[in-house]
């Protein structure tokens, strides 16, 4: 990413390398675009398939692991809607001038006008349009339109519980086959991912480029708007850390809040360094059973699930990314398109948390949701890196939170431990 | 009846249809011709196509799935991919020499080509272009003044005609306008449903095809048995479908055909002079094309593969070739090229499956042929003479154009058009070959279509697996 950076500078300043850049360069960027798109609807389509057959196996077992989907659920939603409040206050995006903005709109799409145009219409219709478009009037027209990415979830789900409601016998050839489908469609990001660095090089250089033209101060201008793009997707981190969790361990458990945070703080520490939940979990769960108490058949339930399922910071960070793109490219989104951003943020972080390298294929999906060019993940690829180790910081914090609350509410939590423990 | 082997009825359709269409013509049935036995042609070509898609999904999926060793397939890739571009410049210089020794262009006389040339360099004036290739200025030179009144009154094109260039013209500007690494990127699917719903994005099909089949390798055999188990059931299923279909082939050849001859003129007497017009320039190219496909392949494989019986090629690939020329689609005779190669020359599906669905949408000798004669046709036609270099620019641009060139129908022509374009000729003049155009792009895509099967034998040979027994 820096290489790309430092490349895309040194081509504004030697002008005669721009055109080489944008001829053999920048194709290698549209390609990593295209795979991850070529990737979307598959990977959401089996992932969710397998996920809801999965999911409905837990929720049926037990009344707790209604209880703690539930609870993921609404935090995810909570945390997006902070994103989308918080982007919305601080307008990053328009820290750009006006000169870049409209050269951004120019760039990415030739028919701004035309999209401008459409979100007018979306306006006028009722808020509730995302639901009504939801609803698939033929899966294989939906399936062949990136934009249309919520009627391909929405069939999945259905087709995931339908398949739940089918005798084991008769659906465990699709079961079987779908699953092959999405060992193989995870590999294929993985693939994807590879070329991941050469990707986002191409992208970050030709954006330098096209942007900029032949003065770097304009260059300047976009690195100040990505600060501000930072500060706000930590910012509404911050208030998940310390105005949501604490409210929520307030309301429903008698544990202290800076109790919480003391004995979390390595597992918080860990996910910071490493930026994988998956990694850090073993140090969760240590920290949740041993030092707040949390009894081992909770965490070891809950724990788990949301290391996959709930990823509270990450869905925050994406709702932020998607409006600031929209900002950038000087996109006005209606109420029903943000709405819209919640529905597919959240229904594609259930499906395809589990999957290496999925943030990416699912802020494309998102993005493609509501018409925002995809090729805009190009603006937000510097500080990714950064932003990846605190959002996995919030999503461990989150997952604590609620295996706490989850064992606070079914009477699981070890006092004597939490007393006795929290501050080793 | 039952006896006769497929490929014998399939060329008994084939001429029945002819004749049909020239009794009919003969008699006035045409619109009857048109109406009712058309259709049944456009079915087959239907028909074919849509299982195409499925077929190369599957069939890839399938080959790769079933390799040991996914290294092999970058050897493969390489060899396949050169395979095609040696083919292609072999068969561009095949055209080369046979326009160049024939001069089609120089036939007619020079009156009408000293005419045609100036209202090419009035062209060029209008369009601020500068001098034409060879350097030359007939304007200028008075010895030629006295043609000039005639010349500009034949540029007037009739409005029908202007409106069909122009929008050909916009598709040629577009293609014009990109980066050099455009093919690379469109080979990348944005949605693979959308490449899977349009025919034209065949390779963006095999693309995805080819990266699923890689990753199955690479995955534990256990996790994805079932998905090979469905893929392979399903592949067998279209495969019979191709079988089921092709035994009406005949019947729908002979309704191809007389669709066809039946669209082309009212009556024989017009399609005659349809021919007799461009007569030479058609006969060049059919010249050279028969060359490719007659003594250019067969030297190929006889040089490269030990055994290879000249008849046994032919005998085996005609129901391919014939149905080729029937639908002058690569495409649709892809699941038949398939076949005849698979059973009949005996390149196992592994290979088959990799290197024939590439080669039906970049492989395109016979396109690339046709374009460097119909090139040089037209310079010649208008007194401009292009020097061997400049006939290497061509078949340069030629060869790039027809990897660009999807496998559907007359997409030659808009290349053409980015051909003529480059090289500083009037894209307009496309307009002067277009009558014979259907006709030709049948005999085109035989070419295509046996350069594809060549290529696979070749491939399957240089891996030790090609079986000539059966």
């Amino acid at each position: 990413m820096a290489l790309g950076l430092g490349f895309g500078m040194l081509c504004i300043q030697f002008p005669s390398m721009s055109g080489f850049t944008i001829d053999y360069i920048k194709p290698i960027g549209t390609i990593f675009i295209r795979g991850l798109k070529m990737i979307a609807v598959p990977l959401v389509l089996a992932s969710l398939i397998i996920g809801v057959a999965n999911i409905g196996d837990i929720s049926k077992l037990t009344r707790m692991g209604g209880k703690t989907l539930l609870i993921f659920i609404v935090t995810t939603i909570i945390s997006i809607t902070i994103g989308l409040s918080i982007v919305a206050i601080v307008k990053p995006g328009h820290k750009l001038p006006e000169a870049t903005r409209t050269n951004l709109m120019e760039l990415y799409n030739s028919n701004a006008a035309g999209k401008i145009d459409f979100a007018e219409q979306v306006k006028t219709r009722g808020p509730l349009q995302p639901l009504v478009d939801m609803v698939p009037d033929n899966i294989f027209m939906a399936a062949t339109n990136n934009g249309a990415m919520l009627q391909v979830v929405f069939f999945a789900i259905i087709i995931g519980i339908a398949m739940l409601h089918v005798p084991k016998e008769t659906n465990a050839p699709v079961i079987a086959f779908f699953n092959g489908f999405n060992d193989i469609i995870i590999k294929v990001v993985g693939f994807i991912m590879l070329i991941a660095p050469y990707g986002v090089f191409a992208l970050i250089a030709s954006l330098m480029i096209e942007i900029a033209g032949d003065d770097p101060s304009k260059a300047w201008e976009l690195l100040y708007a990505l600060l501000w793009y930072s500060m706000t997707v930590i910012g509404g981190m911050l208030v998940m850390m310390l105005v949501v969790y604490p409210l929520l361990l307030k309301s429903f458990t008698k544990i202290n809040v800076l109790d919480f945070f003391k004995g979390m703080r390595p597992a918080m520490l860990l996910g910071f360094s490493t930026s994988s939940s998956t990694a850090t979990l073993p140090v969760t769960m240590e920290r949740v059973e041993k030092h707040l108490g949390v009894s081992e058949e909770v965490s070891s339930f809950v724990l788990p699930l949301g290391a996959t399922i709930n990823m509270n910071g990450t869905s925050l960070y994406q709702g932020v990314s998607a409006i600031f793109i929209a900002q950038a490219l000087g996109l006005d989104l209606s109420l029903s398109s943000q709405l819209m951003i919640v529905l597919t943020a959240t229904l594609a972080a259930v499906g395809t948390a589990g999957v290496p390298g999925a943030g990416l294929v699912m802020l494309v999906i998102v993005l493609e949701a509501v018409g925002i060019p995809a090729a805009g993940i190009a603006l937000i690829m510097a500080p990714e890196r950064i932003l990846d180790m605190v959002r996995t910081m919030i999503n461990i914090s989150g997952d604590a939170t609620v295996s706490v609350v989850v064992a606070a509410t079914e009477n699981a939590i070890d006092e004597e431990v939490l007393k006795e423990h929290v501050n080793d | 009846m039952k006896k006769l082997p497929l490929h014998t009825k399939i060329v008994i359709g084939l001429v029945l249809g002819t004749i049909w269409a020239f009794a009919s013509s003969y008699l006035g049935w045409n619109e009857f011709t048109i109406d009712w036995i058309d259709p049944f042609g456009t079915i087959f070509i239907r028909l074919l196509k849509f299982i195409a898609v499925p077929l190369v999904l599957f069939s890839i999926i399938n080959g790769i799935s079933g390799l040991s060793d996914v290294s092999s397939l970058g050897r493969l890739g390489a060899k396949t991919v050169s395979a095609y571009m040696i083919t292609t410049f072999l068969a561009i210089g095949v055209g080369l020499l046979f326009v160049n020794v024939v001069k089609p262009g120089s036939h007619i006389d020079d009156t009408q080509r000293i005419k045609n040339r100036l209202s090419y360099e009035i062209w060029l004036q209008d369009n601020n272009m500068g001098l034409s290739q060879d350097g030359q200025s007939f304007l200028s030179d008075p010895e030629y003044s006295k043609y000039l009144t005639d010349a500009q009154a034949e540029r007037e094109m009739s409005e029908e005609e202007r409106h069909n260039l122009e929008d050909k013209m916009a598709k040629a500007e577009e293609t014009k306008d990109s980066s050099p690494l455009k093919f690379v990127v469109d080979m990348v699917p944005e949605n693979i449903i959308l490449s899977i719903s349009n025919n034209q994005l065949m390779l963006q099909v095999i693309f995805f095809a080819i990266f699923f089949g890689v990753t199955i390798v690479l995955l534990p055999k256990n996790t994805v048995a079932p998905v090979v188990a469905f893929v392979e059931s399903v592949n067998s299923v279209f495969l019979k479908m191709v079988d089921i279909v092709m035994k009406a082939a005949p019947f729908f050849v002979f309704a191809l055909l007389a669709g066809v001859v039946a669209k082309m003129a009212d009556t024989p007497s017009e399609v005659f002079e349809i021919f007799l017009g461009l007569g030479s320039y058609s006969l060049t190219l059919l010249g050279g094309l028969f060359f490719v496909i007659f003594i250019m392949y067969p030297l190929i494989l006889k040089l490269l593969v030990k055994g290879f019986s000249y008849k046994d090629f032919f005998k085996k690939m005609s129901p391919a070739q014939f149905l080729a020329f029937s639908t002058s689609s690569s495409a649709a005779t892809l699941p038949v090229t398939m076949e005849c190669v698979e059973k009949g020359l005996g390149v196992p599906k592994k290979i088959s499956s990799f290197v024939l669905p590439i080669g039906a949408t970049v492989n395109m000798d016979g396109t690339s042929l046709h374009q460097a004669v119909a090139v040089i046709f037209m310079a010649q036609l208008h007194f401009i003479d292009l020097t061997i270099g400049q006939q290497l620019t061509i078949v340069l641009t030629a060869s790039l154009a027809s990897i660009g060139a999807a496998a559907v129908p007359s997409a030659g022509l808009i290349m053409m058009i980015v051909v003529l374009q480059s090289v500083g000729l009037n894209p307009a003049w496309v307009a002067i070959i277009f009558p014979v155009d259907r006709f030709l792009d049948m005999c085109r895509t035989v070419t295509n279509v046996t350069g594809d099967a060549t290529v696979a034998t070749l491939i399957a040979k240089s891996e030790g697996e090609l079986h000539t027994e059966n």
